[in-house]
């Protein structure tokens, strides 16, 4: 399980880096689907804004489509992603 | 009588609506989101938009608040959009070029805003307008190109054409205006109205 200031530094990137500008660190649940109603309601552009924000800070290319999907479904599992690939 | 059209002018100065100032300018860019809020627009994309984008959908959102007729028309065909400027979208070009020489990674969401017609588009997915729609560049401001584009559009099954000239790179200088029939049926007047939108605020 991926530490709590992990996730709480990712949600201040993801909201800085998709101009997020009326949402707040507190708005976004760990568990709740970034993409799709009921949750954060992020695009495809926004999806590709997050590949970015993997490789610019924390050096990770996420290639494989079906493997996107699944590592950006949250913030815990953008956090356990990040935390089992980290060198 | 010379009629007149509804507009919206954002200048240096600051944002006119049918020649009354109403909100001054001093830093365009940043004030831009204070003018947002002051509309109470619930609309979060907003905040990701490029310049020219915002710039041109305020604008809309204010010629809907004088133009009771345009702010009714929703979900149809009825309403085109005709948009041109001098600059077509380099304010926006020269960011995402700065995004991938500064960073070595470009920006997908300033990627998105490098064709300038992409400000239409989030006009139309905003107020569903669905008819015809065409940007152009010029070196300036061509009343003529809205008077017999606007009029095509018309005849072509639009009841009402948005106008919209939008430049964003230096210091703004925009004008939005509502054209129908009854404006555009003489050349000449609506020629003259056009040149005055853009000239007075």
């Amino acid at each position: 399980m991926a530490s709590a200031a992990l996730k709480e530094q990712l949600k201040k990137q993801i909201i800085e880096q998709l101009n997020l500008e009326e949402v707040k660190v507190e708005d976004i649940e760990d568990s709740a689907p970034l993409f799709g109603e009921g949750g954060a309601g992020l695009d495809s552009i926004d999806a590709l804004e997050l590949i970015v924000l993997l490789e610019k800070h924390y050096q990770l290319n996420v290639t494989n489509p079906e493997e996107g999907k699944q590592v950006f479904y949250s913030i815990d599992t953008m956090a356990d992603y990040i935390e089992k690939h980290k060198a | 009588m010379i009629r007149k059209a509804s507009c919206c002018r954002f200048t240096s100065e600051g944002i006119f609506v049918n020649g009354e100032k109403r909100f001054t300018l001093n830093h365009f860019e940043e004030e831009l989101t204070e003018v947002y809020r002051q509309l109470s627009v619930e609309y979060p994309k907003f905040y990701k938009m490029d310049l020219m984008s915002k710039v041109s959908f305020l604008g809309v959102e204010l010629l809907k608040g004088v133009d009771s007729e345009l702010a009714l028309h929703r979900e149809d065909e009825e309403v085109g959009l005709l948009f041109a400027n001098s600059e077509s979208s380099s304010q926006t070009d020269l960011r995402f070029e700065e995004s991938y020489t500064r960073d070595g990674l470009p920006s997908p969401s300033l990627f998105v805003y490098t064709l300038p017609n992409i400000a239409m588009g989030e006009i139309a997915i905003r107020n569903k307008w669905y008819g015809a729609h065409m940007f152009s560049v010029f070196p300036n401001f061509a009343a003529a190109y809205f008077a017999d584009y606007g009029r095509l559009m018309l005849k072509d099954g639009a009841k009402r054409v948005v106008g919209g000239w939008v430049d964003v790179r230096e210091q703004p200088d925009a004008a939005f205006f509502v054209l129908d029939s009854s404006l555009l049926e003489n050349r000449e007047e609506a020629l003259q109205v056009l040149n005055q939108v853009y000239s007075n605020h």
